[in-house]
């Protein structure tokens, strides 16, 4: 018969250790199946969280072979074959505290989760006795955003959470945030994206892993522009995120094309940039990556580029 | 010792709604308990709906009308006074979720919209898409940090201390820490949830749905109420038992056999596939047993098509539902029918709970409310999108009657909470040592297949009397059981074992009304009883849990306005 080799991250408050597990395979199992097979058969010690087993609970995330998924909806054949191996590795979330094992605590999570103000400040058109009137369309604004269950994997697979300081917020964090900015009954979108901004809203790496591992397919990268131009027109303009899009917004406007040269100079100013970027500004002028002297020209094709501005501006008016 | 005036144990739709009624101008000291992190819920699992008359889709709709699907869905057990106040107050709670920032489907007039349901005479259910449930928990999640209320995540409710009829307070484990603690309380509200997991693997209910709190009543000498009325929901994956929505049947889903017919027309002609939950999950379990399903005996299923919906009706308003058939049974169901069968879905029975304004139970100081408790607004069977609403309509009045008891009661004393403490701490300690015995998770399967096979969609006297005997072995067996984990950080075995010991206690009083009830009524359908007996069994079911003894008791149905009658669909 077949076997199934699967390695647990092991933890119990002090010390850390890989265990090794062995189960016969059945075809058509869940992820959940095989931890709940290693519980009750080999090792009623092993610690995981789970508790709908249909993912709508968020409770059971976890790592297989560096992927974050939610074990209960997960197929062990798809994680066979996406790593074409008979051996998996499961290991707690990244970015989260560690309990024991494979559960780790969400407490912390949420109180860096209440700097984005996330409860609805009604506008004054509602009340407590008669609710609020909201079209469809203001529904399915909000409608993709709310399918968050506080899984986790977008925090676990952030790759900016991996180097930063704690500050960034993680990426369920900005789209709580943006779920109320968008919210045609909230009347306090600043109380939102501000802090959004306040905290490294900016930095989001655009790497997509959120997306793209998110169990509900919630589009978070998307949303964090979207803040992000929400914040610029609350007025943040001069920060570096804010002058690096305007710089992009107006070259490419102009010329179809990036100025390299001029982008550093334009995100953080002549004197940062010299004092910071010259060494790299030599280094990408050796290997040809830029040539301050080349006097750029606009790009065949810029009428059909600005005519992409146009159709984007319409889009934005037809949305808002 | 920790000490607050108001503790609430669960934190799903009901213990939130309490913990914020409870908490909003006034200055009590409020803490939540609960074994998971509150957004894990079972709250969060309820798809389809929530019913309120609100008329927006049908003009014709009232309360009268919502009354009365109610008590007939009930099957004439529901108490009518407390249906009343629940179909009255069930418009103004939806406007008050609206105002928490529920994001709430719409009609185009920008009123929330409405889907039909089974069991009701107009389409009242409001929704969001397929995720109600979950929107609804995860707002008022956020009304619960925006209000400050304080989570104690990861505690487990150990039992509930009473003396002379009197809450004392209770002891509970913070799991991380492995430490048992006890905590003084004027006012508990217990908020815990169904016990769907006596059926263990043949459930549509969460792994942790154990009935903890409810067991803890019944150790503290509430009764249970009616505790026999089990809900099958029909449409469960035929595979895994994950729960298939309501609104698939709402939105005109077919039932169909492997003939190709749309059976339900020989069991509700009118209603078709709209009819009630326990009528539809028995036609199903009736074509299986007569041999017009697919598959073979625990394999067996029917089939449920929606592929004449449409692509763009099933993406838009059943969504997760094609994604739970594509993750559980590898099913398009915009392509391909989908495999179903029955599963273990609702708790009709719970705590009795003696005054439906304010929660109460018959011990000075607890309040029990959701599926945990039994009030009754659901007799002996629940309409579909009525449990999201009984739990955040009575969630609100559970928590402004916790605050009312704690406003007028004063502290116990402590000795007896210490010495249950004390008792706790000596029984996770001895288990930790214990190296051999009985495995609990087989006992736990031993439970689980005596309900499933005796005590489930149809049941027999004598069948009944087997499952029974079974039980009291499993009840024996439990005594020597060991869990296999020394460890005193968050140690999930012993926490599983001493659900398991709320399980077994829990089965046992399906089990003892289940006999006891010499009728077919709602859920409770026996082949040896198979009329509906309101001569001798229109009335409440009661079991007692005194000194180790189980012990049964009757009390009468409220009935006001509505008469009851042939329950004909």
């Amino acid at each position: 018969m077949k076997k199934l080799k699967i390695t647990i991250k092991r933890y119990d408050g002090q010390k850390s250790w890989n265990q090794d597990y062995e189960i016969d395979y059945e075809k058509g199992r869940t992820v959940l199946w095989s931890l709940t097979m290693i519980r009750e058969k080999l090792d009623s010690t092993l610690v995981f969280s789970s508790a709908c087993q249909h993912g709508i609970c968020g409770s059971c995330a976890i790592k297989i072979n560096g992927k974050t998924v939610l074990v209960c909806q997960t197929p062990l054949d798809s994680m066979l074959n996406l790593f074409k191996t008979d051996r998996l590795i499961y290991e707690p979330m990244s970015h989260f505290e560690v309990i024991r094992d494979l559960a780790v605590a969400w407490e912390p999570k949420m109180e860096k989760m209440k700097k984005v103000n996330p409860w609805l400040i009604p506008i004054e058109a509602g009340t407590k006795e008669n609710g609020f009137l909201q079209g469809a369309d203001d529904f399915q604004k909000i409608s993709s955003a709310t399918d968050c269950i506080l899984c986790g994997i977008c925090t676990s697979e952030c790759n900016q959470l991996e180097v930063n300081d704690g500050t960034f917020l993680d990426p369920f964090i900005f789209n709580k945030a943006y779920r109320f900015a968008v919210d045609s009954r909230d009347c306090a979108s600043e109380d939102h994206v501000h802090p959004a901004y306040e905290n490294e809203l900016w930095k989001c790496l655009h790497c997509m892993q959120c997306v793209s591992n998110c169990p509900k397919h919630i589009d978070l990268t998307g949303e964090i522009s979207a803040l992000r131009n929400m914040s610029m027109k609350m007025g943040e303009t001069k920060n570096q995120g804010a002058r690096h899009a305007r710089a992009f917004y107006e070259d490419t406007w102009k010329k179809g094309q990036l100025n390299e040269t001029m982008l550093p100079i334009k995100t953080d100013g002549l004197l940062k940039t010299a004092a910071t970027k010259v060494p790299f500004a030599l280094r990408m002028m050796k290997t040809g990556k830029i040539n301050p002297l080349e006097l750029q020209k606009p790009v065949n094709g810029i009428k059909g580029v600005r005519e992409l501005y146009d159709y984007a501006k319409e889009v934005e008016k037809s949305e808002s | 010792m920790m000490k607050y005036d108001v503790v609430v144990v669960g934190a799903g739709g009901a213990g939130m709604q309490a913990a914020l009624n409870a908490s909003y101008g006034s200055s009590l000291k409020i803490a939540v308990l609960s074994k998971i992190f509150p957004t894990r819920s079972h709250t969060g699992a309820a798809q389809g709906g929530i019913n309120a008359a609100l008329g927006y889709r049908d003009a014709t709709d009232s309360i009268e009308k919502h009354f009365k699907d109610t008590v007939k869905g009930s099957d004439f057990l529901a108490d009518q006074d407390a249906v009343q106040f629940f179909t009255e107050n069930m418009p103004k709670i939806i406007s008050e979720l609206d105002y928490m920032g529920v994001p709430f489907s719409r009609d185009q007039n920008g009123h929330i919209a409405q889907r039909p349901f089974g069991g009701a005479s107009s389409p009242r259910t409001c929704y969001s898409a397929d995720k109600t449930g979950h929107v609804i928990l995860h707002s008022l999640y956020e009304q619960c940090l925006q209000q400050g209320i304080h989570f104690y995540d990861d505690w487990f409710l150990l039992s509930l201390v009473v003396k002379d009829n009197e809450l004392e307070g209770l002891v509970a484990m913070d799991m991380r820490k492995g430490e048992i603690q006890a905590i003084q309380a004027k006012a508990v509200v217990i908020a815990t949830g169904g016990f769907g997991r006596v059926f263990w693997s043949r459930t549509t209910n969460a792994i942790n749905m154990t009935g903890d709190g409810t067991a803890a009543c019944f150790n503290a000498g509430i009764p249970l109420k009616d505790p026999e009325f089990v809900q099958f929901h029909p449409t469960g994956l035929a595979s895994t038992g994950v729960l298939v929505s309501e609104a698939c049947r709402g939105e005109g889903g077919y039932l169909l056999n492997k003939d190709g017919e749309r059976f339900m027309k020989r069991y509700a002609p009118d209603k078709m596939e709209l009819g009630p939950r326990d009528l539809v999950a028995r036609s199903i379990e009736t074509e299986i047993k007569e041999g017009r399903g697919f598959g073979e005996g625990m394999n067996s299923y029917v089939l449920m098509d929606l592929r004449h919906l449409g692509k763009e009706r099933i993406m838009q308003r059943l969504p997760q539902v094609r994604e739970l058939a594509l993750n559980f049974e590898g099913v398009d169901i915009i392509h391909e029918p989908v495999p179903v069968r029955p599963s273990c879905h609702y708790m009709m029975g719970g705590i009795s709970v003696s005054d439906y304004k304010t929660l109460a139970t018959s011990v000075h100081g607890i309040h029990a409310v959701g599926e945990c408790c039994c009030v009754s607004i659901h007799g002996a069977n629940r309409l579909g999108g009525n449990s999201v609403a009984d739990v955040v309509l009575f969630g609100k009045y559970a928590g402004l009657g916790a605050r009312q008891t704690a406003e007028n009661r004063e502290f116990g004393s402590i000795e007896k909470l210490e010495e249950e403490q004390n008792k706790w701490i000596e029984k996770f300690k001895m288990m930790r040592k214990k190296t051999a015995g009985i495995k609990f998770f087989e006992i736990r399967d031993k439970m689980a297949e005596a309900m499933w096979y005796h005590v489930g969609i149809f049941r027999v006297g004598s069948e009944i009397e087997q499952a029974l005997a079974t039980l009291d072995e499993a009840i024996e067996e439990y005594k020597d059981a060991y869990i296999g984990d020394s460890s005193e950080r968050y140690n999930m075995a012993f926490i599983n074992y001493v659900e398991l010991g709320n399980l077994l206690k829990l089965a046992k009083a399906v089990t003892i009304g289940a006999l006891n009830r010499k009728e077919s009524r709602g859920s409770h359908s026996r082949g040896d009883f198979t009329q509906r007996d309101d001569k001798n069994y229109l009335k409440h079911t009661l079991v007692y849990y005194d000194e180790g003894r189980f012990r049964l008791d009757y009390a009468p149905v409220m009935i006001t306005s509505y008469q009851p009658e042939e329950r004909k669909y």
